[in-house]
């Protein structure tokens, strides 16, 4: 057991373990877990070797630590890390040169102490919900590696998962942190868009993409949250606001209302999903149903904003190098660069009217919760996903919950809840997560209501 | 979808091809047409969604 953020922090600052003891362990927990699993791309061992000995160096001479001295982590490999080819899961990347420095939160996850042990597996170019990457294999879910981690992040949800390290770093346009954290099980943070700065991240669609961290505990979530907000001129969607600690100390306020989404995020959520958003909602003593009635076409919106920026950006290279686009992405991508201009407007149009929606919904409430993924882990290669009686593919339907909150930007918190439903012994061992949504800029919301739930023992990891 | 609309798309998706500088066989062409039709049925429901006449689009832009 590599343990908490937190927990190694506090060991390694009272001497209990060094930095250098607590790398060892997660190479051989690499070692062990990760050729069942596939999550690792690249490994970051001499560059973790000397962060690790900083932080051992800063101790021997008494000086302060920082707040994640020596906890180890990795990160989805659309990140730069300086001296590894960022590969955004893309065979078009694997000649690039390597990065010249890292990106913006790296670098803030660096100065706070981590330590970093590699590069993790993720859907090609971040298009699709799950991790069934052509060019360089599944990333298997740790629960049960007949099924899948979800995507696109879902090296990093399944490293975090597995117990391989405490904290890792993503990305989710679309769901690509919910998405995974709900199918592996584990604590994931999307913050508001514009709260993190994505410099130095491999870019999907800039309008919706963002970046945030997975932790097998919700103070993991918060330091790591809490070392890499902050301003940074190079990303021009980054808020230029100062960073808002949460810190620790998370706790629910008295009186804090809370609202169930139900309509379509009730529709799109089969028995167990439904069951992990009542075992939530009891333990937050939420009873209050509500709707966010444009969640439909905030979806639709999503999409068709999705399409027109992934396949405008990529379009160069679809007409050099398609054969070397995976087949479950390149056509989706040129059929986004033909989008006509009027689609896109609208949708943005659209985009817009859901946020104002959701706005006057925060009047009402201060949280909202629904489940993140519509059912537990599909099996690998799974084509559909049979939802109260529906049938959608897999491929699409499994950030049918997600899209619509982040097309509008709110943040959001997943929690791995645990609903013992299910056909079958295997099905009821699995989870779902679920999203907790707060108002634009209310990320500690988020977190205090995800701790409440950990503190009860609804909101928790479950090692295989 | 009808087979008029079908034929309609299908046009669309070549001419657009063709003036986006792709060059693609008649397998790649079905598949990217295929692909397309997705986006167009999602598309219908962004316009069918009733928006006030003077309602701004949301893209991000600070100079």
């Amino acid at each position: 057991m590599i343990g908490t953020a937190a927990g190694i922090v506090r060991q390694i600052t009272e001497g209990a373990r060094s930095a250098a003891s607590v790398l060892a362990e997660t190479k051989a927990l690499i070692q062990a877990k990760d050729p069942g699993l596939n999550c690792f791309t690249a490994k970051t061992f001499e560059r973790a070797e000397r962060e690790a000995a900083a932080i051992d160096g800063l101790r021997a001479q008494g000086k302060p630590l920082p707040p994640l001295a020596g906890v180890p982590y990795a990160v989805k490999n659309l990140f730069d890390v300086e001296g590894t080819v960022t590969l955004a899961g893309a065979k078009i990347n694997a000649a690039n040169p390597a990065a010249a420095g890292d990106a913006a939160i790296v670098a803030r996850m660096s100065r706070a102490g981590a330590v970093l042990v590699g590069a993790l597996n993720m859907e090609e170019l971040a298009y699709g919900f799950l991790t069934e990457n052509h060019h360089y294999g599944i990333t298997r879910n740790p629960r049960d590696p007949t099924r899948g981690a979800g995507g696109s992040s879902g090296g990093s949800a399944a490293a975090v998962g597995a117990g391989i390290v405490p904290l890792t770093l993503g990305s989710d346009t679309s769901g690509s942190i919910r998405v995974p954290a709900s199918l592996c099980g584990v604590f994931g943070l999307k913050p508001t868009y514009g709260r993190l700065p994505r410099s130095g991240t491999y870019p999907f669609v800039n309008s919706l993409d963002h970046v945030g961290p997975f932790a097998n505990d919700v103070l993991g979530l918060a330091l790591s949250y809490d070392a890499m907000q902050g301003p940074d001129s190079r990303d021009p969607a980054c808020a230029q606001r100062p960073a808002e600690p949460v810190g620790v100390s998370l706790a629910l306020r008295r009186g804090i209302r809370i609202g169930i989404l139900g309509g379509w995020f009730h529709q799109w959520a089969d028995p167990a999903a439904r069951c992990s958003v009542q075992l939530a909602a009891a333990a937050l003593g939420a009873t209050e149903w509500t709707e966010l009635k444009s969640a439909e076409v905030a979806r639709a919106a999503a999409y068709i904003i999705t399409g027109a920026e992934g396949g405008a950006l990529h379009r160069p290279r679809l007409i050099e190098q398609y054969e070397d686009f995976g087949p479950a992405s390149r056509a989706r991508l040129v059929a986004g660069s033909l989008i006509p201009a009027t689609w896109v407007v609208q949708a943005q149009r659209v985009r817009q009217q859901a946020y104002r929606e959701a706005i006057e919904l925060f009047e009402r409430f201060d949280l909202l919760i629904a489940a993140a993924a519509p059912a537990v882990a599909p099996r690998v290669g799974q084509e559909t996903l049979e939802i109260n009686g529906r049938s959608i593919p897999t491929k699409a339907g499994l950030g049918v919950l997600t899209q619509p909150i982040s097309c509008i930007g709110l943040p959001v918190c997943t929690v791995p809840v645990w609903p013992d439903e299910g056909e079958t012994a295997a099905e009821r061992a699995l989870p779902v997560g679920v999203q907790l949504i707060g108002a634009p800029w209310r990320e500690d919301t988020c977190l205090a209501a995800a701790r409440t739930l950990e503190q009860a023992g609804v909101a928790q990891i479950r090692l295989p | 979808m009808t087979e008029a609309l079908d034929k309609s798309l299908a046009s669309y998706v070549r001419a657009a091809l063709a003036l986006q500088g792709y060059a693609f066989d008649e397998a790649q062409i079905a598949e990217i047409v295929l692909q397309f039709s997705r986006l167009e049925a999602i598309a219908q429901s962004v316009f069918d969604w009733p928006l006030p006449f003077a309602s701004e689009a949301a893209p991000v832009f600070r100079p």
